[in-house]
């Protein structure tokens, strides 16, 4: 059984290398070529900082809004696809519907919404809106999944609504968390964000793509320089905000 | 006067097919402190959280203070609860919120819907939840958090919580079950205060026969679902004590 096992997945494996075109004698034959394009983006151009810059801050500003816009929303859809609090005729749609949505990711998003409402930043803050939002329900409904249900029974107890349960006895329990997930997903909504600009949604990721066709590396290389420095910096403070929330 | 609590043929079936409580039938009067006795899994949970239906029961009709509990709808299944306060044996209190929040969760059967969602309380109900909070002598903890207090502490905040509800009866399922002897003590003589000075119903599950009789006016026995005992605490012989705890039928 084991053997067939191990069997089957070298067969596979084999397979993989064969139908991707993996070489590694071409790998080694490319590294002088990535020596070179390393050589040729150094030393960076600092004249196009301030054009970085301000791309880097786009990209902020798309993954900020977008990130929150998304956290709103995904509020009443953790709820309602939360299985302990949503009935199952509402419980079940609202789990399909997530799941449709989340299976497409935020840069596809970005060439649909860039296609509808035209080329800048907006097209990026919505497609990091479609795909937070799902994504973030999932997360949200399951932090209310996992609740302790002796404060809800005892809020039960006392008489009151069902949206005073959720307010006094679900709520409180889950908000910490909800907030944590928020930042994560604003760290890696940063990163979604750097390459939304290669797809005409705005953003240093549409700088970099620009001076990669004009083959200007150096300026490139401001550009990517910009963005680990950006990336590097939203996940420090996010993280060390989330130490403090759990 | 009339009964404070009905209860007419009750049966909770638990799935599969577990007959938790087993055809229950029990009046209690104004002002009684009954104490529910049996071992664990004899059905005194079910049956305490059948009586505000946090658990639906199978067949069988309650009442409390004259109000229908079974078949009631949504909103007079609500009016029936803030009738009745329930104290837990993990307390159960919003562990991040602080004292006087969980307390005033208390009044919610009592104020305005929309005003309550966004977190404000009328003066009146603040002022209510803070004298609850003094009754059980905790008032000046009113501002921590919840799960800064010790055990005992917490489950006085939760007979609070209960008080502010302005109920005619407590239910309390095995209050002192995770709270060491002393205080033990203090919660059941806590509960007995209330009883006395508030003329309150108390209905409170033990497993403990010793606290039971020191407390009650009137002991319930219960034994695989089904009422083995019933009288005062004087009429507990050790053959009594036998039949709701003994091994064998």
């Amino acid at each position: 059984m084991r053997r067939a096992a191990l069997f089957v997945g070298l067969v596979i494996f084999g397979w993989l290398l064969w139908d991707t075109g993996a070489d590694p004698v071409r790998f080694v034959r490319g590294v002088p070529w990535m020596l070179e394009f390393l050589r040729r983006m150094l030393p960076p151009d600092v004249q196009v900082l301030p054009s970085a810059l301000a791309g880097a801050l786009i990209t902020v500003e798309i993954a900020l809004l977008g990130t929150a816009v998304a956290a709103t929303l995904a509020l009443p859809l953790g709820f309602v696809s939360a299985r302990n609090v949503a009935p199952p005729r509402v419980f079940y749609p609202a789990r399909a519907v997530l799941n449709l949505f989340r299976s497409v990711d935020t840069l596809v998003y970005a060439l649909i919404f860039v296609a509808a409402v035209g080329l800048g930043p907006f097209p990026g803050v919505l497609a990091v809106v479609a795909y937070t939002t799902t994504s973030l329900a999932k997360l949200y409904s399951e932090a209310i999944e996992g609740i302790d249900p002796g404060p809800v029974d005892a809020v039960t107890a006392t008489g009151a609504t069902r949206l005073q349960i959720l307010r006094y006895g679900v709520l409180p329990q889950v908000l910490p968390l909800f907030l944590s997930y928020v930042l994560y997903r604003l760290e890696t909504n940063i990163r979604a964000a750097t390459v939304l600009g290669f797809v005409g949604a705005g953003g240093i990721g549409f700088y970099l793509q620009t001076y990669l066709r004009m083959i200007d590396y150096p300026a490139a290389s401001t550009a990517l320089l910009v963005t680990i420095v950006m990336v590097m910096a939203i996940d420090a403070l996010s993280s060390r905000l989330r130490a403090r929330l759990v | 006067m009339s009964a404070m609590i009905e209860v007419a043929g009750l049966r909770v079936v638990l799935p599969p097919a577990v007959a938790a409580v087993d055809g229950i039938d029990l009046v209690v009067q104004p002002g009684e402190f009954v104490v529910i006795l049996g071992r664990s899994g004899a059905g005194k949970t079910t049956f305490l959280r059948t009586i505000n239906r946090l658990v639906e029961p199978t067949a069988g009709v309650v009442r409390v203070a004259g109000r229908a509990v079974t078949g009631a709808d949504a909103a007079g299944l609500r009016a029936a609860r803030r009738q009745i306060g329930m104290v837990f044996q993990q307390f159960n209190l919003v562990r991040r919120a602080s004292v006087l929040d969980n307390v005033l969760a208390g009044r919610l059967g009592y104020v305005p819907a929309l005003p309550s969602l966004l977190g404000r309380f009328p003066a009146a109900d603040r002022a209510r939840a803070l004298e609850c909070l003094s009754q059980v002598g905790l008032a000046h903890l009113a501002g921590r958090r919840a799960d800064t207090l010790s055990g005992g502490e917490q489950q006085r905040v939760a007979i609070a919580r209960a008080l502010a509800q302005a109920p005619a009866v407590i239910l309390a399922d095995e209050p002192t079950a995770s709270l060491d002897p002393a205080l033990t003590a203090d919660i059941m003589g806590l509960l007995r205060t209330i009883n006395t000075e508030r003329g309150l119903t108390l209905v409170v599950s033990q497993h403990q026969l010793q606290t039971a009789l020191a407390y009650a006016t009137r002991v319930v026995g219960l034994r695989r679902g089904r009422v083995a005992f019933d009288g005062p605490p004087a009429a507990v012989t050790p053959v009594v004590a036998d039949a709701i705890y003994g091994e064998t039928r």
